[in-house]
């Protein structure tokens, strides 16, 4: 069985009383580990999707199974806490916590789930030093360069071993190099830890170098 | 169905046509009313309607009062029964027909949109309008904590006979017999948890605040029960049915002079104390399961705003122990020469490594402060002002409070026993039973009256005392306020008060040495002075009669008459001078003598005495022992006044006094509170994009109530602390260093300060309580930011 299934999604966006239907039917499998690319035009919806499968929005109407269960027929503490244990967010801008440090950032849903802070903190040094940002642990994220930021968020959104990863044009804020940089992490994630990855993306070589490509067109979803 | 889109759809001919047939009915209704003169009783269903009565006392009017008023006038009042009964049929089908001008109609759709069939988002289809259940928590909740303060009141406080019933005293078995004040503390705060539980598991159970069910709640089950209270006072009936069964509640309420003003304030006491449960339910219940730890929420909230840090907490309380400008001019100078000196040391930084010198400047740069910052400070001082002001001014009224009690007790006693009619021969009998009752410890027999009492300087009218010197000082203390050294004994020794009184002159005379004083000592000693019976008199008395220990006073009684040469004429003693006593209030100083108990029992003719006055071990405990007394002389003819209830006009005039200073002293919290509201929504504001990533974390809304809420509660407890300590040692520093007060006017040489621990803890509890109660909405705004709402790509 699929580990994610969209069936039937439908979304609509209302710009002055005018009805936009940006997912119109979206139906979709994604089997556990899979490491899927999402293209598309600037504004095709391709965000709306990834919010859609990350229950940061609700679908008009159809449903998201995760594992055989449909998660949003869950009440909202229990989707606060399915996003916070099975699912990591990457943005396009970094969207740390300006107020706290990397290490602090990085810890930040382990301590959303009331863990232990030292252990908390021990874990999220090893994430940061994996991805090459040992020397900045303390560091606001004011002070960091954009590619270090976006580690950052990258590590914080392995820190409770997610059964997904949904990035959101990762690199779209980065030069090529950085950008490369990120990708490769993104694929060693996806085949050491064996989580699953939607990466929405404008790079097309990134996109082609996925396994399973999708491309999302007027509202449909098909396999590009 | 699922595609049927439907809308509101006014039909604006029968919406006008409905208006203008109910505003007939009300017109009609109107002049049937005025033609049966029922506008008293309809009055009042006017005003309750305000607060959503109005529908079903109006109809219980009409259909009730009003014919049985016109049935009493008679033919004439016949044509206004059909006006009546017309008029309510117009107003019915006014509104009827406006009913029926607003429709839910199916609209002109727009066709099948290409997801129609689609299963509903489930958590539309699980959505409801209205939770009976909730309804029945919050309106049981609120109801049932009035019920049970009422009866907890009864129950704890019962055993206390009503002393102006002596008679119908009822020996309630298994009443508590607290003290009223007491007992009200109990039951205020189990009332108070109960309304909390119930607003707790409603709003917990449901999982949302669910405003209407707790509108509804307090408007329909919780108005009631306050509604009658107060209508008690005015309708006979209501207080002959109802006020002997809440006779304990009553007298509480009476305390404050304003019955009715203590019980609505008790009713907003529970519904503030619904409001917390409710939302303390909502929040604990915002993470799937009751769930009260905060620890991750205050570690962002504390990130977001951080109150304590030593330079906002020292700044906030030099301004309130300094005032706002001595601090800002030391802040100021201190921040320029900081500048100065970091200005030149970046330049000569610069000089040697122009990079190292760019980091610093930019260093500098990164300390200047946010708005929000300057906004929480502003709140963390306004906060503070407030329950400075309160523990200020509420602790010197507590202190003249003190003052006029101490000096009242003083002169007078705890309580008072004596009979309804007639007086004590049996007094010793009577002293030996009340010596047997727990909790007295003095007591001593007297006999009062008024006279008039006249020296050769002046004449006045006094209340004159028959005391008993041996007893009184168990009771009052008056033996120590006889000045100079004098004592009550020499009441029993007459002869020797002109042997005492002569030395002492110069120190008795000292208000007005007058040339008479001379002329009357001097005749005093050219004959031989008469034995006299002793009389004491107060300093101010002494002054205006212009005597001093060993005068000679006339006392005239309108009461008694002798029969003189000429025909009745009042009864008159002459007295010396014994002793001058001085308790510092200007009323006992001035009104007030003594004599010997025998004295007046010849005097007055009365037999034994008029009463005993009691002292007891604690004042507060007055009313129930004065009851105790009562029960074992064995109810009527006996009966007994505590202190509060002989003064108390002047008790509950100070009380009300200071509970509405305090109240107007609150609405500078309740600005400050304003001041909070603005901030934490600026907060909120600026972390928005904050919001929608740490629910995308996976904080839940409740999560992010309680960080925001925590943020408010940090500026409610930092300012309360602030307003603690700098109000505290205001209060001691008006005790130790004095603020002089003209003693021609206040009788006190200098501001009094009594600091009360309890109500100094109310004003920070009372502080934080509106805080927090001031950052739910801003709080609740923020846990409605939606995720995708901040994290649209910059």
């Amino acid at each position: 069985m699929a580990l994610l299934s969209i069936r039937n999604v439908f979304k609509s966006y209302f710009l002055h009383g005018k009805r936009i239907d940006v997912l119109r039917g979206v139906s979709l499998d994604i089997e556990k580990g899979s490491l899927v690319s999402l293209i598309g035009a600037s504004g095709a919806g391709k965000s709306t999707f990834l919010h859609v499968l990350g229950t940061l929005d609700a679908p008009a109407a159809g449903e998201v199974l995760f594992d055989g269960r449909s998660v949003f027929s869950m009440n909202d503490a229990e989707i606060a806490e399915f996003r916070n244990r099975t699912i990591g967010f990457v943005f396009q801008s970094h969207f740390l916590l300006p107020e706290f440090t990397a290490l602090e950032n990085v810890a930040m849903p382990a301590l959303i789930q009331r863990r232990e802070r030292t252990g908390a903190y021990t874990y999220a040094r090893e994430l940061l030093e994996r991805v090459g940002l040992g020397q900045r642990v303390d560091h606001r994220p004011g002070e960091l360069s954009g590619g270090e930021a976006q580690r950052v968020a990258l590590a914080r959104a392995l820190v409770l071993k997610p059964a997904v990863l949904l990035a959101d044009e990762p690199t779209g804020n980065l030069d090529p190099a950085t950008g490369e940089g990120i990708h490769q992490l993104l694929r060693e994630v996806n085949r050491d830890l064996g989580i699953t990855a939607v990466v929405v993306t404008h790079n097309e070589t990134l996109a082609r170098s996925m396994p399973r490509r999708l491309r999302l067109a007027g509202g449909e979803v098909s396999e590009a | 169905m699922h595609s049927a889109e439907r809308r509101t759809v006014h039909r604006w001919t029968f919406i006008w046509t409905g208006a203008l047939v109910a505003l007939v009915g009300f017109i009609l209704l109107g002049l049937a009313i005025s033609a049966s003169e029922a506008w008293a009783e309809v009055s009042a269903a006017l005003g309750l309607s305000l607060v959503g009565w109005g529908g079903v006392l109006q109809v219980f009017n009409a259909a009730v009062l009003v014919p049985a008023q016109s049935a009493m006038g008679g033919a004439g009042a016949q044509g206004s029964t059909g006006m009546l009964l017309s008029g309510t049929l117009a107003w019915l089908a006014g509104w009827g027909l406006i009913a029926a001008g607003i429709r839910r109609a199916t609209g002109p759709g727009e066709g099948a949109s290409p997801a129609a069939g689609a299963p509903l988002y489930p958590r539309l289809a699980r959505y409801r309008d209205f939770y009976w259940s909730t309804l029945g928590a919050y309106g049981g909740g609120i109801l049932l904590a009035e019920v049970a303060l009422i009866l907890l009141q009864t129950v704890l406080s019962s055993g206390v006979p009503s002393t102006e019933l002596g008679g119908s005293a009822q020996n309630v078995g298994g009443g508590l017999s607290l003290p009223p004040t007491g007992a009200f503390a109990i039951s205020l705060v189990v009332a108070c948890t109960v309304a909390f539980v119930s607003g707790f598991i409603g709003a917990s159970r449901a999982q949302r605040l669910s405003l209407p069910e707790a509108t509804i709640g307090v408007l329909y089950l919780g108005l009631p029960i306050p509604i009658v209270l107060t209508l008690m006072e005015r309708v006979p009936s209501l207080q002959l049915s109802l006020g002997y069964r809440l006779r304990e509640v009553t007298y509480v309420a009476g305390l404050l002079g304003r019955p009715e003003l203590a019980y609505w304030l008790v009713f907003t006491a529970l519904v503030l104390a619904l409001v917390l449960g409710i939302n303390t339910g909502f929040i604990a219940a915002g993470s799937g399961r009751v769930d009260l730890k905060l620890g991750f929420e205050l570690f962002v909230a504390r990130r977001h705003v951080a109150v304590f840090r030593p330079s906002l907490l020292l700044g906030t309380l030099a301004v309130l122990m300094f005032g706002i400008i001595p601090p800002l001019l030391i802040y100021f100078i201190i921040r320029s020469a900081e500048a100065a000196v970091e200005r030149t040391r970046i330049r000569a930084l610069g000089l040697a490594d122009p990079l190292a010198a760019a980091l610093d400047l930019n260093r500098l740069k990164l300390r200047e402060q946010s708005p929000t910052m300057m906004m929480t400070a502003l709140s963390v001082g306004g906060v503070g002002v407030g329950v400075m002001a309160l523990i200020i001014v509420l602790s010197v009224m507590s202190g003249f409070e003190a003052d006029l009690q101490q000096k009242i007790l003083g002169t007078n006693a705890h309580a008072v026993v004596s009979k309804y009619a007639g007086e004590l021969p049996e007094y010793p009998k009577v002293m030996e039973s009340i010596g047997r009752v727990p909790g007295v410890v003095g007591q001593t027999p007297f006999i009062i009256n008024q006279v008039m009492i006249a020296s050769e300087g002046n004449v006045d009218g006094v209340i004159i005392k028959g005391i008993d010197p041996q007893t009184v000082g168990s009771v009052t203390d008056l033996p120590s306020y006889l000045l100079g050294g004098g004592k009550l004994e020499i009441l029993y020794t007459p002869e020797k008060i002109l042997n005492r009184g002569l030395p002492e002159e110069d120190d008795a005379a000292s208000p007005e040495p007058g040339a008479g004083d001379d002329i009357i000592r001097r005749s005093g000693k050219a004959t031989k002075p008469a034995v006299l019976p002793g009389i004491i008199v107060g300093r101010e008395l002494a002054a205006s009669l212009r005597v001093v220990v060993g005068d000679r006073v006339n006392v005239v009684s309108p009461l008694g008459t002798e029969l003189g040469p000429s025909g009745p004429i009042p009864k008159s003693r002459a007295f010396r001078v014994a002793g001058i006593f001085y308790s510092g209030m200007y009323e006992y100083d001035s009104k007030f003598v003594y004599i010997l108990l025998k004295e007046a029992q010849n005097f007055f003719e009365v037999q034994g005495a008029s009463g005993i006055e009691l002292k007891v071990a604690d004042i507060d405990d007055a009313r129930r022992i004065a009851g105790q007394v009562v029960k074992v002389l064995g109810g009527y003819p006996y009966r007994a006044r505590d202190w509060g209830e002989m003064n108390k006009n002047l008790f509950s005039a100070l009380r009300l006094e200071k509970l509405v200073m305090g109240i107007i002293l609150s609405i500078i919290i309740v600005v400050a509170a304003g001041l909070i509201v603005a901030t934490v929504i600026m907060l909120v504001l600026e972390k928005r994009k904050e919001i929608s990533v740490l629910k995308a974390l996976g904080v839940s809304d409740g999560g992010i109530v309680k960080i925001f809420l925590a943020e408010g509660l940090q500026i409610g407890v930092a300012g309360g602390l602030l307003g603690l300590f700098s109000g505290l040692a205001w209060c001691v520093f008006i005790e130790k260093v004095g603020i002089k007060l003209d003693p021609e006017v206040y009788y006190i040489p200098a501001l009094p300060v009594r600091i009360e621990p309890v109500q100094t803890a109310l004003a920070v509890v009372i502080a934080v309580l509106v805080t927090y109660l001031a950052s739910i909405y801003p709080a609740l705004k923020a846990s409605s930011v939606e995720p995708v709402e901040g994290l649209k790509a910059e």
